[in-house]
């Protein structure tokens, strides 16, 4: 079949040489749709769901149903049996990315991000979450350890705001894990401050810090 | 007292010495100094035996200057005079000592006198030294007394060699422990590194010479030089009547001071997506991001400054145009007849205002309280009388009503025609539009009443 068909392609453009003397229009294929990439075959992403994400999961999911259904053109559903949240590419998903991209999402929902915050893995691209745990900077036992918590988190979750919001990242601090949602860079700076809180820096020195690196990156555009 | 080594003195060359006029030494001779060199070898040999220890067996005379001289005489005089100075203490001890010394001194007078001569000579010689070499005069006068003392106790010195030993030993063992003394005791305050006044003696810092470095800088040193330069220049500057002093320069901060970013330490309203949207938007359209708080501020602040510098600049300038402002096209009547040149600055200049009489104009004439006549004054009473009345009587008719209708609806009609001649009275130059809102105000405000009443 196919050496038929190549025949008959070389057959077609010398008829045109002959006739014009010039090359054929150039033939203009489509791109391929997400299910045609892979033969058709359709692609899963199963999230899990933690005990302690699933009331606030029930209660939200609408927010994270149509953005994903209706922008991303992604099929999500909840599989109560399994606890996991399913995600499946649709015959008219447009990028095979957008199922990658919802997964984090949910994923990053299930870490405990908002979904506002959240949503934005959904609308920008050069977004990561970051996880990394308290010892793996400092091992600290006991009392030492839950001050260092409550320094990262300052009074009613002062010290978190200022970080997030100077550096303009999400950080979510769930006991001695902490999940931090930005770009790279911003990622990075959020990083440092708190891992600087955590070795015992007070929030003050931390803020200075801060405010000398974000006045830098705002320079430097 | 018996001195067998003693070698016999050789008295020729200091004769001679001793012989010559004092105005020959002023010349030197080669003559004179080969028998000064002479005889002073001669009494350095005769010395020498009392001195066993000496290192030098005779003085080296030939080839040698003075100094070297003097110090060869040195190392046989300082053993020597240790050695007398320790007979002498003895002698204060037990001084029954000195009886058996003086029979001997007696018995050997004519040594002594001899060993007199001996001195007077070498006194003689060592003048004669001085003279050629230019050697200091105590420094003579040291070795003199020293030579003296040898001349008096040299023979007591020389008992026995055993004493001899056993003396040097004691001044070996003395040494030692007066070095380990130095050496165990405690430093003296100059040594001790830090120390503050507390640990001193008083005023003991003024006697030592202190080297160490200071970090301020030293005053100016006052030279009469330096004085008189100032004086100087005082002089010049008060001839040329220049008392002007050197002006600081001021310089104006040429950045702004640098913006001290508050952290925001509450929950952001907004979503991280938003965030990012908006810085986004800030780096592609600076001009469509919205107004920060501190821009706005910022336009304010030019604002009231451009306003100022309006004022400002209608005070100080003479031809001061001001801004052109757009106004509704209108034809102005009171213009005067012919544009003079006016000498005050424009924007004092009256010469395209009013006058009097059109700003203000009123029926009549117009008097001051204290212009009145009494005629007017009554006038005046009687007006104001009559328009009291009028009012009075006007308000006792409006609450006979309100006392007879309690009816809602005729309340309402009442106080709708009311307003309506209130709003009748409204002064001329009220547009539709006052009018419009004064009637709706009247008529909420009066509907809130009658609510009140019901209630």
């Amino acid at each position: 079949m196919q050496s038929k068909e190549s025949m008959e392609i070389e057959a077609v453009q010398s008829q045109s040489q002959n006739e014009s003397g010039s090359l054929p229009s150039k033939p203009n294929f489509e791109p391929l749709k997400a299910h045609e990439m892979s033969d058709g075959r359709v692609q899963f992403r199963k999230v899990s769901v933690p005990p302690h994400r699933y009331t606030p999961l029930k209660k939200v999911w609408m927010d994270i149903y149509t953005p994903i259904y209706d922008q991303m053109k992604i099929d999500i559903r909840m599989n109560l049996k399994g606890r996991k949240v399913e995600l499946k590419t649709r015959a008219d998903t447009p990028d095979i990315s957008n199922l990658q991209k919802c997964a984090d999402f949910v994923h990053a929902f299930m870490l405990g991000f908002d979904v506002v915050d959240a949503v934005a893995l959904l609308r920008l691209d050069e977004l990561y979450v970051e996880s990394f745990e308290i010892k793996d900077v400092k091992t600290l036992r006991g009392e030492h350890l839950s001050r260092a918590i409550g320094r990262l988190s300052g009074k009613g979750g002062k010290t978190k705001f200022a970080i997030e919001n100077a550096t303009k990242t999400r950080i979510v601090i769930a006991d001695t894990k902490i999940h931090i949602l930005g770009s790279f860079s911003n990622i990075k700076i959020a990083r440092d401050s708190l891992c600087s809180l955590i070795l015992g820096s007070p929030a003050g020195k931390v803020y200075s810090k801060l405010r000398a690196v974000t006045a830098r990156l705002a320079e430097r555009f | 007292m018996a001195t067998p080594s003693i070698a016999p003195l050789d008295l020729g060359a200091l004769h001679r010495l001793k012989l010559t006029e004092p105005p020959v030494w002023l010349a030197p001779t080669a003559e004179l100094s080969d028998a000064a060199r002479e005889a002073s070898r001669q009494l350095f040999s005769f010395l020498k035996s009392h001195t066993p220890k000496s290192p030098l067996d005779q003085l080296l005379v030939e080839g040698f200057d003075a100094e070297q001289i003097w110090q060869q005489i040195d190392l046989l005089s300082q053993p020597l005079l240790y050695g007398l100075k320790r007979e002498v203490k003895k002698f204060e001890k037990n001084p029954d000592e000195i009886g058996k010394i003086r029979k001997v001194l007696e018995g050997e007078r004519k040594d002594f006198e001899r060993e007199k001569e001996i001195n007077e000579l070498e006194q003689y010689l060592e003048e004669d030294e001085a003279r050629e070499y230019g050697l200091k005069k105590d420094v003579i006068n040291d070795k003199k007394k020293v030579r003296r003392k040898l001349g008096v106790f040299g023979e007591g010195d020389e008992d026995d060699g055993d004493m001899d030993q056993l003396g040097t030993a004691r001044k070996l063992q003395s040494e030692i422990e007066k070095m380990e003394k130095a050496n165990m005791d405690q430093k003296a305050w100059t040594m001790q590194g830090e120390v503050t006044a507390a640990q001193r003696p008083k005023n003991s810092a003024l006697e030592v010479d202190l080297d160490f470095q200071h970090n301020v800088r030293p005053a100016p040193v006052i030279t009469e030089e330096f004085t008189t330069s100032l004086e100087e220049m005082i002089k010049k500057r008060i001839l040329e009547g220049q008392f002007d002093d050197a002006q600081k320069i001021f310089t104006l901060p040429s950045k702004a001071p640098r913006e001290l970013n508050e952290l925001d330490e509450n929950k952001s309203k907004k979503g991280l997506a938003e965030v990012y949207e908006e810085e986004f938007v800030q780096k592609t359209n600076p001009a469509a991001a919205p107004l920060l708080f501190s821009d706005e501020q910022k336009k304010e602040a030019s604002m009231l400054f451009k306003k100022l510098c309006l004022k400002l600049d209608a005070l100080s300038h003479f031809h001061f145009t001001p801004k052109p402002v757009i106004e509704d096209m209108s034809i102005q009547m009171n213009v005067p007849a012919l544009a003079m040149e006016e000498i005050a600055p424009i924007a004092v200049s009256d010469a395209a205002m009013l006058a009097p009489e059109e700003v203000f104009s009123s029926k009549g004439d117009v008097k001051e309280e204290t212009e009145l006549t009494q005629a007017d004054r009554k006038r005046r009473r009687a007006n104001k009388k009559r328009k009291f009345k009028a009012k009075a009587a006007e308000r006792s008719a409006k609450r006979a009503q309100d006392n007879t209708s309690l009816n809602h609806n005729d309340v309402q009609e009442l106080y709708y025609t009311k307003m309506i001649g209130r709003i009748e009275e409204l002064p001329k130059n009220y547009g539709n539009q006052a009018r419009k809102k004064v009637r709706v105000t009247l008529i909420t405000s009066y509907r809130f009443r009658i609510v009140e009443k019901f209630w």
